[in-house]
């Protein structure tokens, strides 16, 4: 009876921790990633630092499933990959806080929309192209581009204004 | 498995623009994972809705050639994602995805991420006080400080999303004006 509360305590707060990994689990599905690699980067944003072996553990994914998410996030410079002299295994930290990780994440969104203008401005070449605009599915694709061309300026502002406000209410913040 | 080249397209795309959608729908399945982390499956599914517009499943997957499981989960999480509706076919059991506008100029896309922003916080809020209301008994526990920091955290970022979804609405909103 002695040990019932301690156990108790101990309980609720993995009831936590499994709640918060289900809500960061559930952004990262409706922002369209998939739920194992949204899964694994919530367990990185609480536990900072983790191995393969951890987040097999935690998770139960396979290692392969793992290994990919990694190399996701260690391109997108979301962790830190080093190995651990001592053990032989690969770790991988956060790089930075939680707040920073996301706010760098506003940084790489407007590189994105930079490569689609260029990309864009690739296909709007093909699209001139003589007699293709009589054929069918045309029409399709240049209002595509038409409605996103003119959306790419207003993504840009907001997310330029957005970061000159955070700056503004936490200079810390190294948006 | 491939997307059916050799059949004619469902909506009479010329071969030629067919080839230029496929080279945007690869282009968005390859950058959307690298810079937004969003799932390639998810991404090309996505761009032949903002080019198409109305598809059915089947339609899916004789432009994807992915299976019938993976479009039917595709199309369910875009659904969740509130980019795409789901309509009966008139006379038929059979269902329509429409995507009445890009995602981020239409007001129901907004709204569904103002409530879903709420909900979080609402949750935070009511794990952050369980966890000081048992701190002493915790706080020696492990995960407890790392818990509580990410909570603090997300719901400090919780509180700039106000601002950032009304910069969406004025400078979008421009968009629309613009556009009408």
């Amino acid at each position: 009876m002695e040990n019932s509360k301690p156990r108790l305590v101990e309980k609720q707060l993995r009831t936590v921790e499994k709640r918060l990994v289900n809500i960061l689990t559930n952004a990262g599905y409706l922002k369209g990633r998939s739920r194992k690699f949204s899964e694994i980067t919530a367990y990185i944003y609480i536990h900072q630092e983790v191995t393969q072996k951890i987040l097999r553990k935690l998770t139960g994914y396979s290692l392969g499933t793992i290994s990919t998410a990694l190399q996701i996030l260690e391109k997108q410079g979301v962790v830190n990959k080093y190995l651990d002299p001592s053990t032989r295994e690969y770790h991988y930290e956060l790089d930075g806080t939680i707040s920073q990780t996301l706010f760098r994440s506003l940084r790489d969104t407007q590189r994105y929309l930079s490569q689609i203008k260029e990309f864009f401005r690739g296909i709007e070449a093909k699209l001139s192209q003589p007699g293709l605009s009589k054929k069918k599915g045309y029409e399709n694709i240049r209002q595509f581009l038409g409605e996103l061309s003119a959306l790419i300026p207003a993504y840009e502002q907001v997310f330029q204004r957005f970061q000159t406000f955070v700056s503004d209410v936490n200079p810390k913040q190294e948006v | 498995m491939a997307p059916n080249k050799t059949s004619q397209d469902l909506h009479g795309f010329d071969p030629e623009i067919r080839q230029i959608e496929q080279e945007i729908v690869e282009f968005f399945a390859e950058k959307s994972l690298e810079f937004i982390g969003r799932h390639p499956i998810i991404a090309t599914v996505l761009t032949y809705f903002d080019i198409r517009r109305r598809l059915t499943q089947q339609d899916l997957q004789n432009l994807t050639g992915f299976s019938a499981g993976t479009i039917s989960r595709s199309v369910r999480q875009l659904v969740d994602m509130n980019v795409i509706t789901k309509e009966t076919i008139p006379g038929t059991h059979k269902h329509i995805y429409r995507m009445e506008k890009l995602p981020f100029t239409s007001a129901r896309y907004i709204f569904r991420a103002e409530k879903l922003f709420e909900e979080m916080e609402t949750e935070l809020k009511e794990m952050k006080d369980m966890l000081h209301t048992h701190a002493e008994e915790m706080k020696d526990l492990k995960g407890y400080q790392k818990t509580y920091t990410t909570i603090t955290k997300l719901l400090e970022l919780i509180s700039t999303m106000p601002t950032f979804i009304a910069l969406i609405d004025e400078e979008i909103g421009k968009f629309t004006k613009e556009n009408k």
